[in-house]
């Protein structure tokens, strides 16, 4: 059984009392201590330092009528408590640094004495999971009923009867989707209402969450972020274990995961635990779930439902509770239907499955996610690193355009930034620096070799003028000032150009036409080949 | 495996702690099933733990579901062990109580014992201090045990804080007792015990009492003491009989009035004093055990409480016993305890 333990506010008022005459008087703290049915192995008594002797007493008064309990004193620096900063500011560092053991203690959040501010944000840090227990409220006993202690009643905030209550309190909630998100202040509403929603999940489930996207879309560092939101609420105990299926080949996969027994096989010469057992009481995230073998999604399948599974070469079960984060990029129901993947783990998967735009379908998030990777090299290398202002501007044209493919998602912008990061020069990426980058992005979405000859013009057009022109017209555009890049001068480009026709027509202005057609992309023949010059 | 229904007759805490002794006494494990069902909050409370506790410690057995709010204990006993012990009870709860779970036990051990017990030392619902003083040891005194208890600090509910020391002598065998007469009524006297609150109160206790019973004044004392931690107040009548003492107890109350704890008192004092019985019921119930332990004695009493009668069926779940109660009438009752 689990020891039982308080965490309270000393009543300055309340729990006063002088003399022996305190005795007569309903004190909730000391009241607490009395209860014949309510056994409390520690008390952990939060007070402000100019209730010392106070505090003494009471202390004095629980060890006298309650030798099993322990209480412990914590001084907290709080000058107005009424100041709901203050008080929450302390509240809150007293239950970071507090070492909870939810697995060897139960908490219980007396919330009877304190100031109402107090007693609110007790109730706002227990909702939040800071303080990983219940709350206790005591009532005084009926009047001419003795020094009786009174009675007491503990109120779960986990049962949904209260769900109204704990919804109109979001601030805790908003720390937890922007925990989600690492912090980045991202735009796109349908994204922000996705993590809303795994805001909740994470926190109130531990059934299985299938996260679905392209890849690069950040399904890992999702399904790590939600462990460790979870940790921070001291829902799991245990650890976060990754793997991605399509490395497990073979018959290394089943050992893998769920571990075997010595001699289980050749070279099988000791015990190997397994993935599944390492994610006791923690969270195993299964990427790329469409590549586990059917015999292996068996296993699994009742690993899920059952908490229970053989070790390869084991006649005896073993235990693991964890809380499963799958990850695909496919389309498992194809799978499905090809007889791949199985259809009754599909369901169970399917509970809770959030599919994780591209970077393409959150191009208001690109910005934010900029600024997010820009910090990280700076913490990584240790240098700050920052954009001029045109080279920002251009650089974030071209990536929320439309010839901006991001093929790989968050990857690719990562790399990106990684890339511009090391070749700016005293810590500042120039506009130099963004085009060649450009270049690069192209070049890599590009290699399947179309010839799209976006190259050319975007060293010559604005990104912003070049995100105007229609595709259809980019391709002739480059083709002619290809032409143009290989001749001397405007009529001799002109004359290949309009080779044909010139044979047909009795006067000949092809250097004419040709001019007309440039100045409608706003180029003349000196910026064409200054362009050929510059690359 | 001796099987004890907890919510049978009286039930409750009396039940566990005369099985407690039982066991650790005969050397048989027990289950306790059901313990206090049907009360408001039933299973064990704190104090009932703290005798499963004390029993543990002394005989180094062990308890499983011993846990507030459990409804089922096994309890199994190993060899009783005398020695230095200290028991701190919770909530003010008695210590005389736990004292009783353990002092026979603590008797048969074969080594001399010293108790230290903190907590309650005069509560309602539980024998108080001086009825185990001149009412109980003076009984077991006549059966051969050398039990001293010395008062060090009255406690009260709600502060507690009291504290007893008992020294217990080893004994081979309790020898039987018998009463079966009172014998003649060789002195009255009263006590009222009253700290940490204004002393009128016990004098206007005592009034009643002078008016009442029409004991002299050199008969009532007034007694306070300064080492009580919380406020208390008890009114104790010694009615000293040839061969025994009866000691009726009756404790203030807040929104009782002093006079109203004085006449209760009273009335049974007149009472007792007017029937034939030698032992009243209190005294019969806490003899009981420590006679079936000799294996023989006889008394009269009273009708049987409840609470009496609940204690002999367990007693015949331990030890192989006959114990007979003949009524005779409404205020008469001989009780005869054979093997």
């Amino acid at each position: 059984m689990k020891r039982t333990v308080v965490i309270g506010f000393l009543g300055t008022t309340l729990d006063a009392g002088k003399g022996e005459e305190r005795w007569s008087r309903w004190r909730p703290t000391v009241a607490l201590c009395q209860h014949e049915d309510f056994l409390i192995h520690r008390l952990e008594l939060i007070r402000e330092a100019r209730f010392t002797a106070l505090g003494n007493v009471v202390a004095q008064d629980i060890a006298q009528i309650s030798p099993e309990t322990e209480v412990r004193t914590h001084e907290v620096n709080i000058r107005d408590p009424w100041d709901f900063e203050q008080v929450y500011g302390a509240l809150h560092d007293f239950a970071r640094a507090y070492q909870f053991d939810t697995e060897a203690e139960d908490y219980l959040i007396h919330i009877t004495t304190g100031t109402h501010v107090a007693q609110i944000c007790m109730y706002l840090l227990t909702e939040a999971h800071y303080f990983p227990g219940r709350l206790l409220q005591l009532s005084p006993p009926r009047p001419l009923s003795g020094s009786q202690p009174g009675s007491y009643s503990i109120i779960d905030l986990d049962l949904s009867k209260y769900d109204r209550i704990a919804s109109r309190y979001r601030a805790e909630q908003v720390e937890g989707t922007s925990f989600l998100k690492s912090g980045i202040e991202t735009r796109n509403l349908a994204f922000n209402r996705m993590i809303d929603e795994i805001e909740r999940v994470a926190i109130r489930s531990k059934a299985p969450l299938l996260l679905t996207g392209p890849t690069g879309a950040g399904k890992s560092q999702l399904a790590r972020r939600i462990f460790e939101l979870k940790k921070a609420r001291h829902q799991v105990p245990g650890n976060f274990i990754e793997v991605n299926c399509a490395t497990l080949r073979g018959d290394a996969a089943m050992s893998t995961l769920f571990g075997h027994v010595k001699g289980a096989f050749t070279g099988a010469i000791a015990d190997r635990a397994g993935l599944l057992r390492a994610a006791d009481k923690g969270v195993l995230f299964l990427d790329e779930i469409g590549e586990l073998g059917l015999d292996e999604q068996a296993m699994m399948l009742r690993a899920i439902e059952e908490k229970r599974f053989f070790p390869v070469g084991s006649d005896r079960e073993v235990e693991s509770e964890f809380q499963l984060i799958a990850g695909t990029n496919r389309d498992l129901n194809l799978a499905v239907r090809d007889g791949r993947f199985r259809e009754d783990l599909l369901a169970r998967l399917n509970l809770w499955t959030f599919r994780l735009p591209g970077l393409r379908e959150r191009k208001e998030d690109i910005e934010p996610n900029l600024e997010f990777e820009l910090h990280r090299h700076a913490n990584e290398d240790g240098r700050s690193v920052s954009f001029s202002k045109e080279a920002r501007r251009r650089y974030l044209d071209f990536a929320t355009s439309p010839e901006a493919e991001w093929s790989a998602n968050f990857r690719d912008l990562g790399a990106s930034v990684a890339r511009m990061t090391t070749l700016a020069l005293g810590g500042r990426i120039t506009e130099d620096v963004v085009k060649n980058e450009i270049y690069r992005l192209r070049a890599q979405w590009h290699t399947a070799g179309q010839p799209s000859g976006d190259d050319f013009l975007a060293a010559l057009i604005d990104t912003e003028k070049l995100a105007q022109i229609d595709p259809f017209d980019r391709v002739q555009l480059a083709a002619v000032l290809n032409v143009c890049r290989s001749c001397a001068s405007l009529s001799a480009a002109g004359r290949r150009l309009f080779a044909a026709s010139r044979l047909k027509r009795s006067s000949s202005n092809d250097a004419d036409r040709l001019r007309k057609y440039l100045a409608r992309f706003g180029l003349d023949w000196s910026s064409v080949h200054a362009g050929s010059q510059s690359n | 495996m001796i099987v004890i229904d907890g919510a049978a007759g009286e039930g409750g805490g009396q039940v566990l702690r005369t099985s407690l002794a039982l066991a650790m006494v005969t050397g048989q494990p027990f289950r306790i099933e059901r313990i206090r069902a049907g009360r408001r909050k039933p299973g064990l409370m704190r104090q009932h733990l703290t005798a499963v506790l004390a029993a543990t410690q002394i005989c180094g057995g062990t308890a499983i579901g011993a846990e507030p709010g459990s409804t089922t204990l096994e309890f199994t006993p190993g060899k009783v062990r005398g020695g230095d012990y200290r028991f701190a009870i919770g909530t003010a709860g008695s210590t005389i109580l736990v004292l009783q779970t353990i002092l026979l036990p603590l008797l048969q051990a074969g080594e001399r014992s010293r108790l230290v017990l903190e907590g309650g030392t005069h509560n309602p619902h539980a024998p108080s201090f001086a009825f185990l003083e001149r009412a109980f040891l003076p009984q077991l005194a006549r059966m051969g045990a050398e039990v001293s208890v010395k008062l060090v600090r009255p406690g009260f509910y709600p502060a507690g804080g009291g504290r007893i020391e008992v020294e217990i002598a080893p004994l081979e065998r309790l020898l039987p007792l018998h009463v079966p007469l009172r014998g003649a009524l060789q002195r009255t006297h009263a006590e009222a015990l009253v700290v940490n609150l204004p002393g009128s109160i016990g004098e206007r206790e005592l009034v009643v009492i002078a008016n009442r019973l029409k004991w002299s004044a050199e008969d009532l004392k007034l007694r306070t003491d300064k080492q009580a931690l919380g406020p208390g107040n008890v009114l104790t009548l010694f009615l000293e009989f040839a061969t025994i003492i009866q000691v009726l107890v009756a404790f203030g109350e807040q929104g009782v009035s002093a006079e109203a704890v004085a006449n209760r008192a009273a009335g049974v004092a007149a009472r007792l004093l007017k029937v034939d019985a030698a032992i009243e019921p209190h005294l019969a119930d806490q003899l009981l055990l420590p006679i079936a332990l000799a294996g023989a004695g006889s008394f009269t009493t009273l009708a049987l409480t409840s609470h009496a009668k609940t204690n002999i069926e367990v007693i015949r779940r331990f030890m192989d016993v006959s114990i007979s109660a003949m009524e005779n009438g409404e205020d008469l009752c001989a009780v005869h305890v054979a093997t």
